[in-house]
C-alpha cells in the first residue's frame, strides 16, 4: 500500500514539475507585448515565440519570404525593457548573415531591413548571457 | 491511509480532467472526426514552411501605393459563399476572402469589408474555427477610417491564430488550403491590375517574384497529394502554373550589407540587388492560368 502511495505522490510531483517547466516561459505574452512596439508605420505580419527552454536550446529559428521594395522590422521583447541577452540575426537564402541586433557589445531591441532582394530569409534568435532564455518577437512591414 | 489515497486520486483526477470540460471534449472529438490521413512529412516542417509564406496584405499595400484605384469587380463576390460546401472549398475560399478583406481594408472600403467579414465568419464557422473572428469588434473598427491600423492588426492576428490552431489540431491541410487560396487571390488581383497597366514594371516584377512563393506552395500541397484527391488535382493545376513561371529568371548580385544604429534600431543597408526578367507576355500567360485555377476554386 505504501508503494502505491509513493507512486501516486511521485506522479503528482512529476506532473506538477512538468506543468511548472512549461509555464516557465510565457513567450506568447512577450510576443504580444512586441506588436504595439512596431512603431513608425510598420504593419504587423507575424509574432514569434522565443523559448530557449531554460538554456537547453541554443537558437530559435523562423523563416519568411521578404520581398524587394519592402522594409521590414523585427523587434525583441523580454522581461522589462531589455532583451535579456536575446539577439536576432538575419540570414539570406544562402545562409549569409545580413545583419544582427548585436552592436559593439550592445543588444538592440530591433532591426530594420529595407529589402533589395526577394527570397527566403532566416530569422534566428540566439542567447548571450540570458537569464531566462525566454522572449517574444514581432515582424512588421511597410512600403 | 485510505483517505489519503482517495484524496490523491481525487486530486489526480481533477488535475487530468480539469482543463477539458465535457463540451470542449465533444468539440475536440468533432474536430478529430474531420482529420484526414496525415502526410509522411512532420507537422513541424509543414508549420515552418507555412510560416514563411508572405502575407497577401503586402501586395494590397503595393497596389494602393502604386496609385491603383480600388476595383471590387476583380475580387470574389461574397454572394458566392453559399456555394462552398466541402471543407476543401471552404478553406480555399476562406483564404481568398481573407485576401479580399485585406484589399478592401487597405483601400478603406469598409462596407465591402464588412460583407467579406460576414462571408469569412460563415466559412470559418463551417470549419469550426469561427471562434477566432470577433466580428463585433471588427464591425466597430470598420465604422471609422481612423481605425485602419487596428483593423489590419486584428484581422492579421485572427488569421495567424487560425493557422496556429489548425496546426496544433493536426489540421494543417486546411491551413495549407487557406494559404493557397490567399496567395491565388493575391496573384490574380496583381495580374489583373498589371494587365491594365502594362508599363508598371514594379507590378510585373512582383508577379515574377511569386515564382519563389509558388515553389513553397507546391511543396506544401504535394505533401497531401497521396491522401487527398482534391489536393492532388490542385497540385496538378499549380504545376501547370509553375511551368509558366519557369520562363522567368531572377538574378541576384550579392554584396555584403552594412549596418548603422538609428534611434536605437539597427538599420541594415542591403547592398545586394535582384532583377526579375519578365515580359508582358509572361504576365498574360500567368494571368490566364491563374484565372483558370481560380475559376475552378470560386465557382
Amino acid at each position: 500500500m505504501k508503494k502505491l502511495v509513493y507512486l501516486f505522490v511521485a506522479t503528482l510531483f512529476l506532473t506538477a514539475f512538468s506543468l511548472d517547466a512549461k509555464a516557465q516561459c510565457n513567450a506568447d505574452s512577450y510576443s504580444n507585448d512586441c506588436i504595439p512596439k512596431l512603431s513608425g508605420g510598420f504593419n504587423f505580419l507575424k509574432s514569434y515565440k522565443i523559448d530557449g527552454v531554460g538554456g537547453s536550446k541554443k537558437k530559435v529559428e523562423y523563416s519568411y519570404v521578404f520581398t524587394k521594395g519592402t522594409q521590414y522590422m523585427i523587434n525583441i521583447c523580454s522581461e522589462g525593457e531589455s532583451t535579456d541577452g536575446i539577439v536576432v540575426s538575419l540570414y539570406d537564402s544562402k545562409r549569409q548573415k545580413v545583419g544582427t541586433s548585436e552592436y559593439q557589445g550592445q543588444k538592440l531591441t530591433a532591426i530594420a531591413y529595407p529589402c533589395n532582394n526577394t527570397g527566403i530569409y532566416y530569422i534566428t534568435y540566439t542567447f548571450s548571457e540570458s537569464s531566462k532564455y525566454c522572449g517574444g518577437s514581432a515582424l512588421g512591414f511597410k512600403r | 491511509m485510505k483517505k489519503l489515497i482517495f484524496g490523491i486520486l481525487a486530486i489526480s483526477f481533477a488535475c487530468s480532467s480539469g482543463d477539458k470540460p465535457a463540451d470542449e471534449q465533444a468539440f475536440l472529438d468533432e474536430l478529430d472526426s474531420m482529420k484526414i490521413e496525415g502526410p509522411a512529412i512532420s507537422e513541424e516542417v509543414i508549420s515552418d514552411i507555412i510560416q514563411s509564406i508572405p502575407s497577401p496584405l503586402e501586395i494590397s499595400v503595393l497596389l494602393k501605393e502604386s496609385g491603383t484605384k480600388y476595383n471590387s469587380a476583380i475580387l470574389n463576390t461574397p454572394d458566392n459563399t453559399s456555394k462552398y460546401n466541402s471543407n476543401y472549398s471552404k478553406a480555399l475560399n476562406l483564404g481568398i476572402f481573407g485576401t479580399d478583406l485585406g484589399y478592401t481594408n487597405i483601400y478603406q472600403q469598409n462596407q465591402d469589408g464588412l460583407d467579406y467579414m460576414a462571408s469569412i465568419k460563415e466559412l470559418a464557422d463551417g470549419l469550426n474555427i469561427g471562434q477566432f473572428f470577433d466580428i463585433e469588434t471588427i464591425g466597430k473598427l470598420a465604422t471609422n477610417s481612423k481605425n485602419l491600423d487596428s483593423l489590419l492588426l486584428i484581422t492579421t492576428q485572427n488569421f495567424n491564430s487560425i493557422n496556429h490552431y489548425l496546426q496544433e489540431q493536426n489540421r494543417s491541410n486546411l491551413s495549407v488550403l487557406l494559404l493557397t487560396g490567399g496567395w491565388l487571390e493575391a496573384i490574380h488581383v496583381t495580374c489583373q491590375v498589371s494587365s491594365q497597366d502594362p508599363d508598371n514594371k514594379e507590378l510585373q516584377e512582383k508577379i515574377g517574384e511569386q515564382k519563389i512563393i509558388l515553389e513553397n506552395i507546391v511543396l506544401l500541397v504535394s505533401f497531401y497529394k497521396e491522401t487527398d484527391s482534391n489536393m492532388k488535382a490542385l497540385m496538378d493545376d499549380l504545376l501547370k502554373l509553375q511551368t509558366a513561371f519557369d520562363a522567368i529568371e531572377i538574378t541576384t548580385t550579392y554584396k555584403e550589407s552594412t549596418m548603422e544604429v538609428i534611434d536605437g534600431v539597427m538599420v541594415i543597408k542591403d547592398n545586394s540587388e535582384s532583377h526579375v526578367n519578365i515580359t508582358t507576355e509572361n504576365v498574360e500567360e500567368i494571368k490566364s492560368l491563374t484565372e483558370a485555377i481560380r475559376k475552378k476554386v470560386i465557382s
